[in-house]
Parts: C-alpha cells; sequence; structure tokens
C-alpha cells in the first residue's frame, strides 16, 4: 500500500490479537489495501499471554510466528500499535476514519537492544503479567513482542529515570517530546476484533478475591505457568511463593449469572483442564479439585476432558463456589454444595483459581461509535452499515472459532470493497 | 428414579410467588449462601429441584422449608433470578392448607378473590352478635366516657360474668379454638412425617417436660432473640419490622390475659375494677406501647415488601400481603378506637371497634391457613432439628 490514506477498498481492521491478526491477513492476502489497529504497543493480544494452547497444548508462539512472519511479508497491511479509533463518518464504501496515536516515546531508531530497560531506574506494576510482578518504566512489552520495539511509559518515569533513559540509547531512539498524533484514513468497511477482557473477579463480593493473595483467576495461573511469566512458568502461590499441595478450581466464576456475565464463555472448562495439565506436569501428587456446574467440553474437547477425568487426585464435584474464606495460614476453604449428594463442602485448599469469563472489551470500554451491541457487549456484524464482528468481539470463543469468525469478516468485508 | 410430578402442585407454586421455579439451574449458590442453612445436607437447592419435579409429599415433609426465613440472601445471589427465597414461600403457603383443618376454609383463605366472604364471615358473626345481645346502638357520650366500650355488647346484672364479656367470648372462643384444634393437627402431621422420613426410631421418646426444656424452649429463646433472622444480610431491615411486631403480640397477649383475669375473676370481688383503664396504668402503658409497636413493625414489613416488590428482588403474592394486612388492620382499628374514645366520639368510636374486632376474628381464625401459621410451624421445625440431632433421635 503506497496511499496512507487509504484506497477505496480499503479495510480497517480494529484490534490486532489473533482475531484481527486473521482477518487482516485473509483480507490483504487475496489483494485488499488493510489497516491494522491496535490499542497496546504489540500485536497479538489475549494469545500472546497464554501459555499453552488447548487442545494442542502449544506455545502461543506457534500460531502468532507466523502470523507475525505474514504480517511483516504483507505490503498491503499498514500497521498501527497504541492506536485507538477516534471516530467514524461517512458511509459504507466510503468511511473516514479518525486514529489516534499514543505517543510511544521511542521511534523507529529502536533495535531492541534493551539497553534502555537495564538503566531505567524505575519500575511499575506489569499489566501484561496481571500485575503479579513489576516491569520497568522503558519495557519490551512482552518476549515476543511485534513490533519488536521498547515503549517508555512517561507518566512512570521520573526525571532521573528520563536522563538515564536518553542517556544510554545509543541509537537516538528515545524522544520524550513524543506528541499524540491524528491520522485520517479512507475505509470500505470496519471490522471490530476488539477481543475481550477477563471479567473483573472483584465482582464477585463472595469469593474475596480481593482478601487473599491465594485466590487468583485462570488468565494469571496462564501467566504463571508461561516460562516467560512472573515466576519464570513455576506455579507457586502468590503472596509466600510457597510449592502448593492443593488446588480448587472455581468454574463459572461469574459468568452463566445474571448478577455478571449473563451468559457461559465457553473456554473456562476447557481452560481449567487444560491448565490441571499444567499443576499435573509440576505437582505429580497435588490433590485437585474442580468444582463446576456443568463440565462444557463439546465435540473432540470431549476426549480432552476424559483424559483429565481419570486422574487419581482430581476431585469433580457439582456444585458452584459461593463462598471463599481466607485462612490465616494463606490458604483458603472453598465452600459448595455437591448437588449430587446433597452435602455442603468445605474444602480447604493452597490456593483457589477463579475460572472468570470473557466480557466484550466494547462492552466494558464502549464502542468509539455506534454499533450494533447486544445487551452484553458483543457487537452484531451489520452488512449494510459494514460493520462486522470477528473473534471475542463476537461472542466468547475458543481460538479456533475466533480465527473461523474472523475469516468470515474478511470476506463480508472484500464483498464489500468490490460492490 | 420414577418422578412422578405433581402438575397440579407445580402450578400452585408458579401461582403463589414461585413463578420463577424453572429457572433454576441447580448450581447450589443458594445452599452456600443461605446463613441459615445448615452444613450437612444444606438448603433451598434441594427444594428447589423436588419442586421443578412436583415432588409435593416430599416437600410438605420438609423440615427446611420452615426453617427458611425468607431473608432473600439466595435469591439475590441466584445466578438465574429463581428466587429460591420466594419459591419456599410459595411451597410453605402451600404447606399450610396442606395441614390446614377443615380445607374448605384453608383454602379461601389463600386466594385474593375470597377477601369478600374471609372479611364477610367474621363480620356477620359479630353483627348477629351484636343484634342478639339487644344493645346494637350508640351511646350516650356520658355513657361512652365512663364504660368506653365496655358495654359494646351490653349489660346485665348478673355480676358473676359481664354480658359483653360472654358474647365476645361466644365467638372469638370458638374462632380462636378452631385455630388451636387446626394446627394441633397440622403440627401432629407434620411431627410424624418429618420423624418418619428422617428414620427416627420413636422407640426413646423425651418426656414432655424433656422435650420443653431440650428442645422448645431453647426455640422459643432463638425465636424471641431473632438470632436466626439477624444472620439474613441482604433483607436485614426486615428484622426491624419484624422483631418490634413479634414482642408487640406478646405484649398485647399479656394485655389480654390480664384483662381478662381483671374483669371476669377480680372484677367480681372488686367492681370498680371495671371500666377503661387509666392511661397511667402500667397494662394500659404497656398495651399502648404495644399497639405503637405493632403498627411501627407493620408499616417496616409493609414498606419494606413494598421496596423488594418494585426493585423486582420478591414477587407479589396475596399470601405474602393477607398477614401485613391483617396485622395493620387489627393496630390501627384497635388504636383508633382508642383515640376515638378519648375524643369522645360514640359514632365513629363504635364503628372503628365493631371492624376492631373483625379484624381480631380474622386474625384467630385464619391463623392456621395464612403466613401467620409459621409462628407454629416454623417453631415446630425448630424444635425438630434440635431433636433430629439429639440422642433420642439417633439411637
Amino acid at each position: 500500500m503506497t496511499d496512507e490514506q487509504g484506497t477505496p477498498g480499503a479495510i480497517l481492521v480494529v484490534g490486532g490479537g489473533i482475531s484481527g491478526l486473521t482477518a487482516a491477513l485473509e483480507a490483504a492476502e487475496v489483494g485488499n489495501d488493510v489497516f491494522l489497529v491496535e490499542k497496546s504497543p504489540s500485536f497479538g493480544g489475549r494469545v500472546a499471554q497464554l501459555n499453552e494452547y488447548f487442545p494442542k497444548l502449544c506455545p502461543p508462539s506457534c500460531g502468532l510466528e507466523i502470523n507475525f512472519k505474514r504480517l511483516k511479508a504483507n505490503r498491503k497491511i499498514r500497521t498501527y500499535t497504541m492506536t485507538t479509533v477516534k471516530s467514524v463518518t461517512g458511509g459504507p464504501g466510503k468511511y473516514e476514519v479518525t486514529l489516534e496515536i499514543a505517543p510511544r516515546y521511542v521511534n523507529s531508531n529502536c533495535t531492541a537492544c534493551g539497553e534502555c530497560t537495564i538503566a531505567c531506574p524505575d519500575e511499575m506494576e506489569n499489566d501484561f503479567n496481571f500485575g503479579m510482578d513489576k516491569c520497568k518504566a522503558a519495557y519490551l512489552p512482552h518476549e515476543m513482542a511485534y513490533p519488536r520495539r521498547y515503549v517508555i511509559n512517561k507518566s512512570a518515569l521520573s526525571s532521573v529515570g528520563a536522563e538515564a533513559v536518553k542517556a544510554v540509547c545509543k541509537y537516538n531512539a528515545v524522544d520524550l517530546e513524543m506528541k499524540t498524533e491524528t491520522v485520517k484514513v479512507q475505509v470500505a468497511s470496519i471490522i471490530w476484533a476488539t477481543g475481550w477482557i477477563p471479567y473483573d473477579p472483584t465482582k464477585m463480593d463472595n469469593l474475596k478475591y480481593n482478601e487473599s493473595d491465594s485466590i487468583i483467576t485462570n488468565m494469571m495461573l496462564e501467566r504463571m505457568a508461561a516460562p516467560n511469566g512472573p515466576t519464570k512458568g513455576a506455579i507457586v502461590r502468590p503472596g509466600d511463593n510457597n510449592a502448593i499441595s492443593s488446588i480448587a478450581f472455581v468454574q463459572c466464576a461469574g459468568s452463566r449469572d445474571e448478577n455478571h456475565l449473563e451468559y457461559c464463555s465457553h473456554i473456562c472448562c476447557m481452560a481449567t483442564f487444560k491448565q490441571m495439565t499444567y499443576v499435573r506436569k509440576q505437582y505429580p501428587d497435588a490433590k485437585i479439585y474442580v468444582f463446576y456446574i456443568d463440565l462444557r467440553t463439546p465435540g473432540k474437547y470431549e476426549k480432552f476432558r476424559e483424559a483429565r477425568m481419570t486422574d487419581k487426585n482430581a476431585v469433580f464435584i457439582k456444585g458452584k463456589v459461593a463462598q471463599i474464606i481466607p485462612e490465616a495460614d494463606g490458604s483458603v476453604t472453598v465452600v459448595a454444595e455437591n448437588a449430587l449428594t446433597g452435602n455442603k463442602i468445605s474444602q480447604k485448599v493452597d490456593m483457589a483459581v477463579l475460572a472468570t469469563g470473557m466480557q466484550p472489551s466494547l462492552g466494558v470500554q464502549g464502542a468509539p461509535v455506534t454499533l450494533n451491541m447486544d445487551s452484553s457487549g458483543f457487537v452484531i456484524s451489520d452488512n449494510d452499515k459494514a460493520m462486522f464482528a470477528a473473534g471475542c468481539a463476537k461472542k466468547a470463543a475458543d481460538v479456533v472459532t475466533t480465527t473461523q469468525s474472523s475469516t468470515a469478516a474478511a470476506l463480508k468485508a472484500i464483498q464489500v470493497s468490490r460492490r | 428414579m420414577n418422578v412422578q410430578p405433581d402438575l397440579e402442585f407445580i402450578k400452585y407454586i408458579k401461582g403463589a410467588g414461585g413463578d420463577t421455579l424453572k429457572k433454576c439451574y441447580q448450581c447450589a449458590t443458594c445452599s452456600v449462601i443461605c446463613p441459615l442453612s445448615k452444613d450437612g445436607k444444606p438448603f433451598p437447592r434441594k427444594e428447589m429441584i423436588w419442586a421443578q419435579w412436583g415432588l409435593k409429599d416430599t416437600l410438605v415433609t420438609d423440615p427446611d422449608i420452615f426453617l427458611c426465613h425468607q431473608c432473600g440472601d439466595c435469591s439475590a445471589y441466584c445466578p438465574r433470578g429463581a428466587k429460591p427465597g420466594d419459591v419456599l414461600g410459595a411451597i410453605r403457603a402451600y404447606a399450610y392448607t396442606f395441614y390446614g383443618w377443615p380445607s374448605g376454609l384453608a383454602k379461601l383463605a389463600t386466594s385474593a378473590k375470597n377477601l369478600p366472604i374471609l372479611i364477610g364471615i367474621p363480620a356477620l358473626v359479630i353483627f348477629v352478635m351484636w343484634l342478639l345481645s339487644g344493645a346494637m346502638h350508640i351511646p350516650t357520650k356520658e355513657h361512652f366516657a365512663t364504660h368506653g366500650y365496655q358495654q359494646f355488647f351490653g349489660t346485665w346484672g348478673f355480676k358473676w360474668y359481664a354480658k359483653n364479656i360472654f358474647f365476645i367470648v361466644l365467638f372469638m372462643v370458638p374462632a380462636a379454638g378452631l385455630a388451636v384444634l387446626s394446627t394441633f393437627m397440622g403440627v401432629r402431621k407434620l411431627w410424624r412425617s418429618m420423624s418418619e422420613k428422617a428414620g427416627v426410631n420413636s422407640s426413646f421418646r423425651p418426656s414432655v417436660m424433656q422435650f420443653v426444656t431440650d428442645f422448645l424452649w431453647p426455640s422459643l429463646v432463638e425465636i424471641v432473640k431473632h438470632s436466626r433472622f439477624r444472620e439474613c444480610k441482604v433483607n436485614i431491615d426486615r428484622v426491624k419490622g419484624h422483631l418490634p411486631m413479634m414482642l408487640a403480640f406478646i405484649g398485647l397477649f399479656i394485655v389480654t390475659c390480664w384483662s381478662l383475669l381483671k374483669n371476669d375473676v377480680l372484677g367480681l370481688f372488686w367492681p370498680s375494677l371495671h371500666g377503661p383503664l387509666s392511661i397511667y396504668d402500667p397494662i394500659k402503658i404497656m398495651a399502648n406501647i404495644s399497639a405503637v409497636a405493632l403498627i411501627y413493625g407493620a408499616f417496616v414489613l409493609w414498606t419494606n415488601r413494598s421496596k423488594m416488590e418494585s426493585e423486582g428482588l420478591s414477587t407479589r403474592t396475596f399470601y405474602n400481603w393477607f398477614l401485613i394486612w391483617e396485622v395493620m388492620a387489627v393496630g390501627v382499628t384497635g388504636f383508633a378506637a382508642e383515640v376515638l374514645r378519648w375524643l369522645g366520639i360514640p359514632t365513629v368510636g363504635y364503628i372503628v371497634y365493631f371492624l376492631h374486632l373483625v379484624a381480631v376474628m380474622m386474625l384467630f381464625m385464619y391463623m392456621p391457613y395464612t403466613k401467620f401459621a409459621h409462628i407454629v410451624y416454623r417453631t415446630t421445625a425448630m424444635a425438630f432439628e434440635k431433636y433430629r440431632e439429639s440422642p433420642f433421635a439417633k439411637n
């Protein structure tokens, strides 16, 4: 693409996770011009945060790396990171979109040498690891980050830190005077692949997430189990970093619940079975308790579930955990009623994992334009307006389903371009 | 398992405030959230599926349906809006009709449609009594000032028994007697079926004394202290209405007993004891405080329930409202009658007093079939809960 303002048939893809990447590549590889916009400093989205995918249990680099390679090779796609959609005017076939690019404070001279991180004295909470560790104010978003360029969080940087990072950079890549930029692009259609946010566990007051370090979410466990995570892959109890001898998985934490997320996120059961594998690998004798309402592992995932249910040290209890009691020794007691026996169970465990669901990002943050959305904040595709939903912006889904819906959205967008 | 659903029962529950029943998907959040549910076999998850399946016989003999205080904590946390609190309330409403005798009267007291008859019966009885007493006229102001309502049914020379008391006893005692008989039969049936279901060996039975000291008295203490009710979280405000109301009933019970003793026994020897009490009499003070507490309690429960219903936390049912209306009617008419006596307005006073008698008779007569029955059935279930855990039941 030579024209920065776009060509008449260009497509805007909002969100650079596995969904947005797929939609952008599918459209670009058949010859359409694509603008791919990502809010965070790097592409890869939630998938980049995973330790392994189910059901094959391969690392996310598997799928992301090949997509990044396709992205690099494709001149039809113009990528924007740290960029959000500000406004959309016009109509289908001739939208004018205003994009806002937040300052990265690191320019394209960056070689990702990492000297600035070493030199930077200022630390901040690491959002990529859900605050389980700290990172420097000058940082690479994560090991696999693409584009491979450092970022500076100016609000976390002290004046001493600013001097230090500027002085240490041999390539003159640090530019703390960088300003917010606005870009206008012309596109025929827009694909919303804005993804999801883990449901806020503090909203379930009975699960006491805030009151114990031993209560984590499934995505936190994912980061913990990841070799590039806060514990370098060791599953230990946050707070005291002790090894665990028992763990409880709390399914449907805030899901299928009209007080929270009224829908089923489809992935949490499989994620728990997958995470059982992580735990089992590190702790061959640890007791695993899974509290569930229903185990939803449809189709080929049934085999995955069956294999894990043969685990002799795993107990499955049909009953939702409705109370968690933080104990003085750092452990927690999860309370549920086993609906099959009618007995109330209070199980003390070293750690509890809340299998929280996926909330559509736009449902939390709001959409920059008027979109057709359902009551939960999922985007409903509108063919007449040439606004398409893909991946978890459309519905909560696993990676496979997400990429399929992205391909479908790409096809719809291509049709608009050729109208 | 061969389940024979009782469709009529399910229909009844749905119509009596349990319309959300079928939304339950058995996640068991309610059983954990419930502050009153014991650790062994908690409720109300199991009651929800029994109700969905229409297992009427299992439910009416389940002590847990009576142990529920309808805090609403379960309904607030229910992920499906199945409102287990309301469903259990509807099951209780069914149980009171189920145990109620005579069944025709019990059924009559379940529907707002029957309100004209429900009010009409006592109104007619009292009106006929008034007619028969021959005292059916409005007194003069002077007479009203001296005797108040104490000669509503007239007076006669026979000093051993006042005519007024004679007539009041004539309709109030049969009304209350019917209620006592009905609840006695209901409680006996409930206790037997609960024991049978719990597999309690009845060859070792506690003596009456043991029963009272070990099971009944501790339950009554719990009730008076409201110790269970206070564990409710979501609708803790209901305690603020229920507690004064209960204490008011106890107060008014004492006042009624004293009044009976004074007029019918002591009055024989000291005729001066007849006549309205002075406002400074300790018993009168107690009566007035109780009356205020009764109206206040009913008002709190009234507003609280309206609020819950407008917020969609509870479904509006005749069962829940009938008792609040009844208590409010008793309190307001009683208090108004007194005020009218002070003001010396005999005509309105007599009409209000008549309405007061009707309200009190309704409260007595329909007690076993309405929400009021919980004072007996819940107490029974609480005593049974203690009995079930005792060595008598375990051996």
